[in-house]
C-alpha cells in the first residue's frame, strides 16, 4: 500500500494506493490536485474563479466549466438547497479569507439578503461564462471534482482512495471509512467506485458579536444555516454527488434528510445537534 | 316544294347542318390519333413514377415493422432493467457498514 498526504484546498489530502512503488503516480495526483486548486479557489486572486468572480465574465477552461456545470445542475436538482452562488453571503459571514487565517472570534458578520436565484445569473454558453449580480463559491464541490479527478489517474496505479478532507473518491477495492458519530464511530465498507461526503457545522465554525457561525450557507436566509443536524455524511456513486447531497440533506434538516434519504435510497449517517445519529437510505 | 313554310323548314335544317358539321370539323378528331409525343413520354413516366412510389411505400412498411419489432424488444429491455433497478437496494454492493478498523476517517470538510 502507498500513501501520500499533502495541504491543498485548505485542508488535509490522502492518497492511498494498493500498489507498491506507486511514486510518480502519487506525484502526478498530487500535481493534479493542486493544478485545480490553482484554478478553483475563490482565496487566489490569480485563480480562474477569482477571476471570473471579479470580471462577472470570462473565457472558462474545460475543469472551471465542467465544475460550474454540475454546480448549476446540482442547483436545478436540489431546489436550491446546493446553490454555488452564496459567494457574498460566506464572505460576509466572515469566512473570506483561507480558513486557518479567519479569526476565531471578532466583530462583525452579517447575513447577506438574497433573492430567489435568477436562472440567468449565471450563464455559460460554451466555454464563457457570465454572471449577474453573484459571485461564484466552488469550494465544496470543487474539492468533490478535484477528489475524482485524482482517483482517475490513482487507478492507473491500482485500486485507490482519495480523501479530500472528508470528500472521499475511491476505485476498486475495498475501503473502510470511519465516520464520526454522536456515539462510536462507525466502520463504511465502499467497494468499487464510490464517493463519501461529510458536511457539518462541527468544524469550520467562528465567532463574531458573539454568535457563533459556520460555513454552511442556506441559500434561502444568506445567513449560516440554522439546521437541526450537526453533520450529515453521505455516500453516492461519486464523491461530487455525495458532497451535494450532503450538503443538501444537511439544510433539510434531520426529520426531512432522514426521509429524504430513505425515499431516494441515499446512504447517510446524520447526526443531530442534540446528540443523535440517525442511519438512513438503506444504510446497514 | 313551293310553298313558303317549305322553303323556311328548309332553311332552318340547312343552317343546322352548317353548324354540327362546323362543330365536328372544330373539335379535330384526328387530332387525337397524332398525340403530342411529350404528352405520352409523360404519360408514361407518370406510371413508371406510380409503380416505384408503390415498391417504395412497401420497403418502407417492411421497415417500419422491423423497427417496430426492435423498439418493443428495446422497452422491454428498459423496463426490466428499470424495475431490477429499482427494485435492488441502491447501496447492496456499493457500502455496508462493517465491523473493522477504518484505514481513513471522513468528517466535515
Amino acid at each position: 500500500m502507498s500513501r501520500r498526504a499533502f495541504r491543498a484546498m485548505g485542508t488535509e489530502i490522502e492518497l492511498l494506493v494498493d500498489a507498491d512503488d506507486a511514486e510518480r503516480t502519487l506525484d502526478a495526483a498530487e500535481a493534479e490536485f493542486h493544478r485545480l486548486e490553482a484554478l478553483l479557489s475563490r482565496f487566489r486572486p490569480d485563480s480562474e474563479l477569482s477571476r471570473l468572480n471579479e470580471a462577472g465574465s470570462l473565457e472558462a477552461g474545460p475543469d472551471l466549466c465542467r465544475v460550474l456545470g454540475l454546480a448549476l445542475v446540482a442547483r436545478e436538482r436540489t431546489g436550491g438547497r446546493f446553490d454555488p452562488t452564496v459567494h457574498d453571503a460566506v464572505v460576509a459571514a466572515g469566512y473570506d479569507r483561507s480558513f486557518e487565517h479567519v479569526p476565531a472570534d471578532a466583530d462583525g458578520g452579517t447575513a447577506v439578503r438574497r433573492t430567489p436565484a435568477a436562472h440567468d445569473d449565471v450563464v455559460v454558453d460554451g466555454s464563457a461564462v457570465r454572471l449577474t449580480g453573484v459571485r461564484l463559491d466552488l469550494g465544496g464541490i470543487g474539492k468533490g471534482y478535484a477528489a475524482e479527478r485524482t482517483a482517475e489517474i490513482l487507478a492507473a496505479a491500482g485500486p485507490c482512495l482519495v480523501n479530500a478532507g472528508g470528500d472521499i473518491a475511491t476505485r476498486g477495492g475495498a475501503w473502510t471509512v470511519g465516520v464520526e458519530t454522536a456515539a462510536e464511530p462507525l466502520t463504511l465498507e465502499l467497494s468499487g467506485a464510490s464517493g463519501l461526503a461529510t458536511s457539518g457545522r462541527d468544524r469550520r465554525r467562528w465567532r463574531r458579536d458573539g454568535r457563533e457561525l459556520h460555513h454552511l450557507i442556506d441559500p434561502r436566509t444568506g445567513a449560516p444555516s440554522e439546521s437541526d443536524l450537526l453533520r450529515v455524511t453521505v455516500v453516492a456513486p461519486d464523491a461530487v454527488e455525495a458532497e451535494i447531497a450532503a450538503k443538501s440533506l444537511f439544510l433539510a434538516g434531520a426529520e426531512a434528510a432522514a426521509a429524504e434519504a430513505d425515499e431516494a435510497g441515499i446512504p447517510s449517517v446524520l447526526v443531530t445537534a442534540d446528540g443523535r445519529t440517525v442511519v438512513a437510505g438503506g444504510l446497514a | 316544294m313551293t310553298s313558303h313554310t317549305g322553303r323556311l323548314y328548309a332553311a332552318a335544317l340547312s343552317l343546322v347542318v352548317f353548324f354540327l358539321a362546323w362543330a365536328v370539323v372544330a373539335s379535330r378528331p384526328w387530332a387525337a390519333a397524332a398525340a403530342d409525343p411529350r404528352l405520352r413520354a409523360l404519360a408514361l413516366r407518370e406510371s413508371q413514377l406510380r409503380h416505384e412510389a408503390k415498391l417504395v411505400q412497401a420497403a418502407v412498411a417492411r421497415r417500419q415493422a422491423v423497427y417496430r419489432a426492435a423498439l418493443k424488444a428495446r422497452n422491454a429491455r428498459i423496463a426490466a432493467a428499470a424495475s431490477a433497478s429499482s427494485a435492488a437496494p441502491a447501496t447492496s454492493s456499493a457500502v455496508r457498514v462493517v465491523n473493522l478498523p477504518p484505514l481513513t476517517i471522513t468528517r466535515t470538510s
